[in-house]
């Protein structure tokens, strides 16, 4: 077990730390230039409009919000370990930045949640900062990551660095109930975020601001992170499921208390008895951590200092002195910092945090003192690397030891299969009971749940725990074990959740290659996993999480796995398990697996360049229908470099009919969008002669995929043309040849 | 014969007992039939419904009749898949190659030696919702398989877009077409790359798609 004492992390060779430079990289403003870019493209598109009036349709559709090549910006953290011993290089290193990066947020969707329980002193410290929400408000945006390393020893012993570690604070009176609805489920929540997002940010959300990958594709838009961010942390706690259950509590009071014991002590009681009890379905195994906030300026130190130490005496280690300083920190004080935004924000969240901010006007985030954030920053260092994560790792020994290696063994084995067997024949059931536990009388079909300490729930925790330790093999092996005893109780949603991860684990385990998984195995997981929710538990918002992330998992998979990644997109859309924005992403979804498929070879076969193509220039049709032209018209050019590879040289469609689709659709998004600046439309000369557009649009055909093969079309480079082909006639041999140049 | 007639039709009763949609009245298959060039230009389109089992041989796609150029992108879509499996099978036909879920489209496929391909879509109608199809389900398949062998087959081919019988039946349709392609193809007025105006190949085509789907 990693005991404090040796926290530092075992270092990897200089040569083998490729993420050190990308966390420095990793800045608040993560995509900076984006609003100079869009405004630069109206300013470049309303002198264009005055220089030449009759603008051939070429300089227009060069100057729609087309990707700029400036916002290639590396994805922040990475998900690769970096293995301590050996250097087995990730299977992942060749992938491309946006699948790594959705990978990473999938691996810190699932991380440990810590439940905040904090006393009435201690939140209104707190919320004399400028926090509504009390402690819990605090804490939970830096809990995201936590700084520095965190080393993590899996159940074979061998430890692994991840630099992208966090963990979920929770608010430990909200655990386990069911949050304010707002008389829709979390799938129409989510619909409603997206069109908020949509309408807010005019678009450009979508559009520009794309990650890139190698061959200079684009991986995923904003929006569509954001959806699956949302899908991963909308799911409320739930008993089939662990990763909402505390793993610690932190209690936590502050110096103002006149009987801080006394308090430690009531805190402490509110966690087994009460009516703040967690749901009995919850195991009250849980680590308990305290903290004493001591008020700068108020407070002696001395005295904090003394009652800390009595702390220590009291509840052992798992303590920690947490200094802030009550008064509220206003920009323009000297060494204050925004408190970073939080990445894991549930649908619901969202849409009240977007009401408060209308009602606050700009500036609805909260200042901090650095020195605040510092403290705050060390505190959940220590919390997570001194007292969780050992916590987690001796748990899942003990359970390991205790619990599944006697199912592994060949008497477990016997007993499972006896269990299977007396369903069928005589009430023999009873007799079998013994030490591996009860037969199915351990699932309660009235509550739905297991007992916490029954060996079903034992297991599955034990497994969660391996999961969000990242230790994915240990976690899919008891996966695997454990998902057809649910089957046999018919606890359904267990029995999907079991499938669900176990799939998802088996994906995500870096070292077993794609050879070594059989595909279809984890298709078969997810399909029951997906008809278990859907049909048995009638589960929507469970259900479309487990096919998302069947979807990125096996499209970061790469090689045929993409297939099968499109094809739980299209069934996806084909369930209705999105609302109507939700279905034009998982249509582009579709697009981007097809396009990550990448030819082999030098005959160029294997890729999947049309089919990619065409559901992208169905994205673009759909969006379009919705009202949003600037993203059909990132569509529609994605489209067309998609096709550049697979149409014969000039870009023209074999088939009249595809021809004539593609030409007034780009036509209608060209209006749409000139429409939607402002524009005039009726001076453009395209919307009356559509004969001559047409054979323009195919000249810009040309010279956009001659500029594609060359490479990715750089920002400037594509300034630098707009502004020469205003004036010029575009029709003119040398302009031809500049660019060819 | 008669032999054979028995056969077809106790099987088909087996088939019919299995999928609920062995109502004759109900499997109005459409069918788009694509010859492409070895550079994909189009060369010769067609779209035509089943003929057997009642069928008036009218194409009914499940687009809105403003979205027809689905079927071009799904054909083109499918090439993809054309170039990767014309590598790996050695025959001229290549069976069902590819599908599009969201439409139900099944294509399949058939190579030339001169580069030319068929492709031929086929699509099931929307499929009417069980109750209805169940009813009179034993009668019907038996009456409709009782007229002849070629019937007994096509009714299992809109069953199941992807059964054997189906791959028989386009087979037999893609070999037809090919001997008239070729005929075509050898008219002294014919050059190679050129679209196919021909009547007399539209109409054999159209008498194809009559006898064998």
């Amino acid at each position: 077990m990693t005991s404090p004492g040796d926290a530092a992390p075992v270092k990897p060779p200089p040569s083998f730390s490729p993420g050190v430079a990308r966390v420095a990289s990793t800045s608040p403003s993560r995509y900076p230039g984006e609003h100079e870019t869009t405004q630069s493209l109206d300013a470049e598109l309303a002198e264009s409009q005055t220089v030449s009036s009759p603008t051939p349709l070429s300089a227009t559709v060069a100057e729609l919000p087309i990707r700029s090549g400036s916002s290639h910006s590396r994805s922040g953290r990475s998900s690769t370990p970096q293995l301590a011993r050996s250097s087995i290089g990730s299977p992942f290193d060749g992938r491309s930045d946006g699948s790594e990066d959705i990978r990473s947020s999938i691996i810190r969707s699932f991380s440990p949640t810590i439940a905040v329980h904090a006393s009435e002193d201690t939140d209104d410290l707190v919320r004399s900062k400028g926090f509504k929400g009390g402690f819990w408000e605090l804490i939970r945006p830096f809990g995201e990551t936590v700084s520095g390393k965190v080393v993590i020893r899996d159940s074979i012993g061998s430890s692994r660095a991840w630099e992208d570690y966090g963990v979920r604070f929770a608010d430990f009176k909200g655990i386990g109930r069911t949050p304010l609805n707002r008389d829709s489920g979390p799938l129409a929540q989510m619909e409603e975020v997206l069109t908020k997002q949509l309408d807010s940010s005019g678009g450009m959300l979508g559009a520009s601001v794309r990650t890139k990958d190698v061959l200079g594709l684009p991986a995923t838009t904003p929006l569509c992170k954001s959806f699956l961010q949302q899908l991963l942390c909308s799911a409320p706690t739930a008993p089939h499921e662990t990763f909402g259950h505390p793993v610690a509590n932190v209690i936590a009071i502050s110096s103002r208390n006149a009987a801080p014991l006394e308090t430690l002590r009531q805190l402490y009681a509110d966690g087994t008895t009460g009516n703040k009890q967690l749901p009995d379905w919850v195991n009250q195994e849980y680590l308990r951590y305290y903290v004493l906030v001591h008020d700068e300026e108020r407070d002696n130190i001395t005295e904090s200092i003394k009652l800390y130490d009595q702390m220590k005496r009291h509840f052992g280690l798992h303590c920690h002195l947490l200094r802030l300083r009550s008064s509220q920190c206003v920009v323009t004080d000297d060494d204050s910092m925004q408190v970073p935004q939080c990445e894991w924000l549930s649908p619901s969240e969202h849409l009240s945090g977007a009401e408060a901010l209308v009602d606050l006007g700009t500036d609805g985030t909260p200042y901090l003192f650095g020195s605040d954030a510092t403290a705050i920053r060390a505190f959940i260092r220590e919390l997570v690397v001194q007292s969780v994560i050992p916590f987690m790792e001796n748990k899942v020994a003990v359970w390991n030891d205790q619990v599944a290696s006697r199912r592994r063994g060949i008497s477990g084995r016997f007993m499972s299969m006896s269990r299977r067997w007396a369903g069928f024949g005589s009430s023999s059931r009873s007799s079998i009971g013994g030490s591996s536990g009860g037969i199915s009388g351990n699932y309660d079909p009235t509550q739905h749940s297991y007992s916490p300490d029954s060996p079903e729930a034992i297991l599955r925790k034990m497994a969660d725990f391996a999961f969000m330790l990242r230790d994915w093999k240990l976690a899919a092996s008891t996966y695997e074990m454990i998902r057809s005893d649910y089957g046999n109780d018919k606890a359904w949603k267990y029995h999907a959740g079991a499938h669900e991860m176990c799939a998802v684990s088996m994906l995500l385990n870096p070292l077993a290659t794609s050879a070594k998984i059989k595909l279809e195995s984890v298709d078969q997981m997810f399909e029951t996993a997906c008809y278990s929710y859907l049909t048995r538990c009638s589960d929507a918002p469970h259900a479309l999480r487990c096919l998302s992330l069947a979807v990125e998992l096996l499209k970061s998979r790469g090689g045929s796995a993409t297939e099968s990644a499109a094809k739980w997109a299209m069934r996806v859309m084909d369930f209705g398990l999105v609302g109507s924005v939700g279905q034009i992403l998982y249509t582009e979804r579709v697009a981007a697996c097809y396009a990550s498929k990448t030819p082999v070879g030098a005959a160029k076969w294997g890729g999947r360049r049309r089919k990619a193509g065409m559901w992208r220039i169905l994205a673009a049709d759909q969006w379009l229908k919705a009202g949003q032209p600037t993203l059909a018209s990132a569509c529609l050019e994605e489209a067309e470099r998609l096709y550049a590879d697979v149409l014969q040289a000039d870009g023209v469609f074999p088939m009249p009919e595809m021809q004539s689709f593609v030409d007034n659709l780009r036509h209608a998004v060209k209006v749409e969008y000139l429409g939607a600046r402002g524009f005039d439309t009726r001076d453009a000369p395209a919307s009356e002669d559509p004969l001559a557009t047409e054979e323009t649009s195919e000249k810009l055909d040309m010279r956009h995929h001659r500029r594609s093969l060359v490479g990715p079309p750089m920002q400037l480079d594509a300034g630098a043309l707009n502004a020469t082909q205003g004036p010029l006639d575009p029709q003119s041999p040398p302009n031809d040849d500049f660019e060819r140049a | 014969m008669a032999a054979a007639s028995k056969a077809a039709i106790s099987s088909s009763a087996v088939l019919g007992s299995i999928s609920t949609l062995n109502n004759p009245s109900l499997l109005k298959m459409s069918y788009y039939f694509t010859i492409l060039s070895p550079t994909d230009t189009p060369l010769f389109n067609i779209a035509f419904g089943t003929s057997k089992g009642g069928g008036d041989g009218i194409a009914r796609f499940r687009f809105p009749e403003t979205a027809q150029y689905m079927n071009q992108f799904i054909i083109h879509s499918s090439l993809d898949i054309l170039e990767e499996a014309q590598w790996t099978n050695g025959g001229m036909y290549l069976k069902h190659i590819d599908t599009y879920p969201p439409a139900a489209a099944y294509i399949s496929a058939f190579l030339t030696p001169s580069g030319a391909r068929f492709l031929l879509l086929h699509q099931p109608p929307n499929l009417p919702s069980s109750t209805s199809s169940s009813s009179g389900l034993g009668s019907s398949s038996l009456l409709g398989t009782a007229g002849s062998t070629t019937r007994a087959s096509s009714s299992s081919i809109a069953a199941n877009p992807t059964s054997p019988q189906t791959e028989e039946a386009v087979r037999q349709f893609m070999n037809e077409v090919y001997e008239n392609y070729v005929k075509t193809a050898m008219s002294p007025f014919y050059k190679q790359g050129m679209e196919i105006k021909s009547p007399v190949f539209r109409t054999r085509v159209t008498a194809a798609g009559k006898k064998w789907l």
